[in-house]
């Protein structure tokens, strides 16, 4: 008969910055090379597609125990996902993850940025978080907390002008990350401070 | 869209869209009708029935159009899913805007919508689910501008 393959186990979702993977553990046959395959099943397919699955073919048969997800989760919906384990011709039984996924859930981290005093140029560069990502930069003169300026970037550019400065005067910058597919933000970055350039002018 | 803002990925729909119009466009073998633009273009329905006929049109696909669109090939299918799962999203936020706002549709748009479902009933189902799908474009360029 055939032999009996278990479901894998331990099967979660690791969301972060809108980058979404399944994993689960291995199941163990000694000796063997144990194969998965994913699918998954948005709101639509449980509602108007009698609770169809959609199988994810860059995880169909694949021997890894993690999978890419992010392109398939792409509406702001209640998912769910499932994985069985194949061995030759003896497939498991379905894995399935407890409860609804939903891209709302990915976890924000703050932007890294990385602040620069060019002369009298203040300047900001931020890392690319991917598509579905804009940026909240706020920017004030040291001592002057009450009157912060910001700005909101759609797109990651190379370098961001801010602000002409003071000859001398300290400037702080801080930024967080805005997604506005599930409307959220992360919490703010550390604050960055640098000082503009002396002022060079000669006393005659 | 009228008295409607919905927070859409309008973005990522047409990503999704025109990862596959091609090989969709390419199933609908009746070019010369149109589903949405017979016999006027959306962009003649007025402001204030915006919102009312977009929920009207987002429910067409949801209920009548996505269903009927499945293909023998996986990529097609996991995008069509990525749209369908999209729109489900936007209509609920569409629906929720209409009560807010009690967008009643006015008569021209009413006759407007009948006449989409009756270009879509003209055909046989999957004929006309897969143009109506192809027409994606459509709707898309329709919504943006009526921003």
């Amino acid at each position: 008969g055939d032999a009996f393959l278990p479901a894998p186990q331990s099967i979660s979702i690791l969301s972060t910055n809108m980058k979404h993977f399944l994993t689960w553990s291995p199941v163990i046959v000694q000796g063997a090379t144990v194969r998965y395959s994913v699918e998954f099943q948005g709101e639509y397919e449980r509602e108007y597609a009698n609770g169809s699955w959609v199988p994810i073919s860059e995880c169909s048969l694949t021997t890894a125990t993690v999978c890419n997800i992010t392109e398939d989760i792409s509406a702001t919906v209640a998912y769910k996902l499932r994985v069985r384990a194949q061995l030759g011709t003896t497939r498991s039984q379905w894995g399935t993850t407890k409860g609804f996924f939903n891209r709302a859930m990915t976890s924000l981290t703050p932007p890294l940025l990385m602040v620069v005093a060019d002369g009298h140029h203040l300047l900001v560069e931020l890392a690319d978080m991917g598509p579905s990502f804009q940026f909240r930069v706020l920017y004030w003169k040291k001592g002057q907390e009450s009157r912060v300026q910001q700005k909101v970037l759609k797109e990651v550019s190379s370098v961001l002008h801010l602000d002409t400065m003071e000859a001398g005067a300290e400037y702080c910058v801080k930024a967080q990350a805005h997604v506005e597919a599930i409307n959220r933000s992360s919490s703010f970055s550390p604050t960055q401070c640098v000082r503009a350039q002396g002022d060079k002018s000669m006393w005659l | 869209l009228g008295a409607c803002r919905v927070s859409m990925s309008m973005a990522e729909i047409r990503a999704g869209f025109a990862a596959i119009k091609a090989n969709i466009q390419s199933r609908d073998p009746v070019r010369s009708l149109s589903i949405l633009s017979h016999p006027h273009s959306l962009h003649k329905v007025k402001s204030s029935d915006r919102c009312c006929i977009a929920h009207h049109l987002f429910t067409f696909y949801v209920d009548k159009v996505f269903r009927h669109c499945r293909t023998e090939d996986s990529f097609v299918n996991r995008k069509i899913s990525s749209i369908a799962n999209s729109f489900l999203s936007a209509r609920r936020k569409l629906g929720q805007c209409r009560e807010q706002n009690n967008c009643v549709c006015g008569e021209e748009s009413t006759e407007k919508f009948k006449q989409i479902l009756a270009n879509y009933e003209g055909l046989n189902v999957t004929s006309a689910a897969m143009k109506s799908l192809g027409e994606l474009d459509i709707l898309l360029d329709w919504m943006e501008k009526s921003r």
